[in-house]
């Protein structure tokens, strides 16, 4: 048989062969073949040893004329006809030498079919995907059924550049610090996350007492402030004066951060559990420290915005 | 008979048959037989590729036949015989001869157990029709039987493997030569050409339906289908598949012959027999010949030596 399976390798440089090549190959898309037998087709139609290299996936296929599949083999010459994929790795066939009038076009169209693969195959995290805008909302919609979710669902940051998705109505379990995105339909998760993300960037962080958990929903103008800090952004005057006040002495930022967040004083005092007059002690000095009075409304307010802007320019997006 | 959705092609297959069609036409019928005989006779075995390496050597013989002579390919390996393969080679009955490209693999399996190979020149349908072809086999079968010492394994592809189950047949029914093994790859066994399979794959792969239908008809004339055809023509017309020896038998799911073949193994099993029957999903006709490269190609060839070691006690 061996002079039938010429006719598949043996192709002659002309119009016919090139033919045959995108017959060969458009064939294999529409079966829905597998790497292996891609780049099986490289290596028998060009009638060279084949490999790819797709790193992200830790793939490495080597297959020469005659179909056999290959071990790993001597690193890649740069010399060899290549093609790149999107992801990184590459099709080469293993030859020096100029490449032969078909190779150029049996690259081409196997790389456009381990394209196809990979598009197909990249099943990721269903997690992942309801929450990567850029994936298509029909694969969204199909991962947000493989996670149960229902109609409606909440996505959660948490540190790391990690993120979780959780049905509506999931009671939030964790100590973890998280910021929690808003219950939306399924299709708007990338946006909840976005919203939870912001969140996250208020969490206080160590040694920073106040909440480890919060709501986007809760946020209100809060959000749009945290557009305006970025990692180049400088600190506003009141960011610097509050950090200067928190370098001088271990009980400022419990402090402050208990008084912004107290409906009074006196609410604070019982949080830090000390007694009011050390209270009032203690704020004078760190009226002292900062610059401005944070015992009248308007310094209160002014307090709160330049604990959440030094949050922010902690965590920085 | 309802036609179904037909099984799919394996993804690799389906990707050379899309190049290989060009040549292979499964519309065979619509060709000239003359001009593909021409053809296919540029594809036969160069005496080189018969040495295959220097494991044989070759010699082309003229023997006594039913009608005259009879030419045969005798290959004896370059040590003392194991035994001896007979091969048919295959060709709808209509095409092919005692070095046709098919009788590659019978010469690698032949080489790695140190057999004998007999390649039979079997006369051809239309101008030879039955009883012509398979009497040729037969007569080539007995003479190598007296020739050869050993154990003896019959086998062919396509209607090489119909011609070499009919070629049992006989054995058993003249108490002729005995046989160790017989190995029926891809096998054309039923003239009927009705089965599910072959209605399924009409107009698809490389011997469809209507191809079939040529071949037999080239054999039978308007014998074909009727009740007057002999098993020895079309084994699957045996009532009795008792005392045949062990087969071998392959196929791919998606091809003409599918059905037919799973039927035979199935009935040499009811008859007490032996029989070591493959199907290989999306195969089309002769597919581990036609796209050797393909993995389910590889796969396909695996068993076919180790059954041999098997029933030659290798």
């Amino acid at each position: 048989m061996k002079d039938l399976v010429g006719r598949l390798s043996a192709l002659d440089p002309d119009a016919g062969a090139a033919l045959k090549v995108i017959a060969y190959f458009d064939r294999l898309v529409d079966s829905h073949a597998g790497l292996e037998p891609i780049v099986r087709g490289a290596a028998v139609l060009s009638g060279r040893v084949a490999r790819l290299t797709v790193p992200d996936r830790r793939v490495l296929i080597r297959v020469d004329p005659d179909g056999h599949r290959l071990g790993d083999g001597p690193p890649p010459d740069a010399g060899w006809p290549r093609a790149g994929l999107r992801s990184g790795g590459a099709l080469c066939l293993e030859r020096s030498g100029p490449a032969g009038p078909i190779d150029a076009m049996v690259l081409e169209r196997a790389v456009a079919a381990v394209h196809g693969v990979l598009d197909r195959t990249g099943e990721r995290e269903p997690r992942e995907v309801v929450l990567d805008a850029a994936a298509p909302v029909e694969t969204r919609l199909r991962a947000a059924r493989r996670l149960g979710l229902g109609e409606t669902a909440r996505a959660v940051a948490l540190d790391g550049g990690r993120a979780r998705v959780q049905a509506a109505g999931t009671p939030l379990t964790s100590e973890e610090r998280q910021g929690i995105g808003p219950v939306v339909p399924v299709p708007e998760l990338p946006a909840s996350l976005a919203a939870a993300k912001t969140a996250l960037r208020f969490a206080a962080t160590e040694p920073d007492p106040g909440p480890r958990v919060v709501h986007a929903d809760e946020l209100g103008g809060l959000a749009v402030l945290a557009t305006a800090v970025g990692h180049d952004t400088e600190p506003a005057p009141d960011v610097v004066a509050l950090d200067r006040a928190l370098a001088g002495a271990h009980w400022v930022l419990p402090t402050l951060v208990a008084v912004a967040d107290s409906p009074s004083l006196r609410t604070a005092a019982t949080t830090l559990v000390v007694h009011h007059s050390t209270l009032q002690e203690r704020l004078a000095h760190s009226e002292a420290l900062l610059g401005w009075p944070v015992r009248d409304p308007r310094g209160r307010l002014r307090l709160q915005l330049a604990i959440a802007l030094w949050r922010l320019h902690r965590n920085p997006e | 008979m309802t036609t179904t959705t037909p099984p799919p092609f394996d993804a690799e297959l389906a990707a050379a048959l899309e190049v290989l069609k060009e040549q292979m036409p499964s519309r065979f019928a619509e060709l000239d037989i003359h001009a593909r005989r021409t053809e296919y006779t540029e594809l036969e075995l160069s005496d080189e590729d018969l040495r295959h390496g220097g494991d044989f050597e070759f010699e082309e013989l003229t023997v006594p036949g039913p009608a005259g002579e009879l030419r045969l390919l005798v290959g004896r390996p370059s040590g003392p015989a194991t035994g001896t393969l007979y091969y048919i080679h295959g060709g709808g009955m209509i095409l092919g001869s005692h070095r046709s490209p098919d009788l590659a693999y019978a010469l690698d399996w032949a080489a790695e157990l140190g057999l004998a190979v007999v390649s039979v020149d079997y006369r051809l349908a239309p101008e030879h029709p039955h009883p012509a072809p398979v009497e040729d086999c037969y007569a080539g079968l007995v003479w190598t039987a007296e020739q050869f010492d050993g154990p003896l394994v019959l086998a062919g592809v396509s209607a090489g493997g119909g011609l070499a189950a009919a070629t049992a047949l006989l054995a058993r029914d003249r108490g002729g030569p005995a046989l160790t093994a017989q190995m029926l790859l891809c096998p054309m066994l039923d003239d009927r050409n009705d089965t599910a399979s072959a209605h399924q794959m009409t107009g698809l792969g490389i011997w469809d339906r209507n191809a079939n239908e040529l071949g037999w008809t080239a054999l039978l004339g308007d014998r074909r289908g009727t009740p007057e055809v002999s098993p020895y023509a079309a084994p699957a017309r045996a009532e009795d598949l008792s005392g045949l020896p062990p087969a071998f038998i392959d196929v791919g799911s998606a091809e003409t012959f599918r059905d037919e073949a799973v039927a035979y193994a199935t009935r040499l099993w009811q008859a007490g027999g032996q029989a070591e029957l493959h199907v290989w999903p999306g195969g089309f006709h002769g597919f581990d010949g036609l796209a050797p490269q393909a993995a389910i190609s590889a796969a396909a060839r695996a068993p076919r030596l180790p059954w041999l070691r098997r029933v030659l006690g290798a």
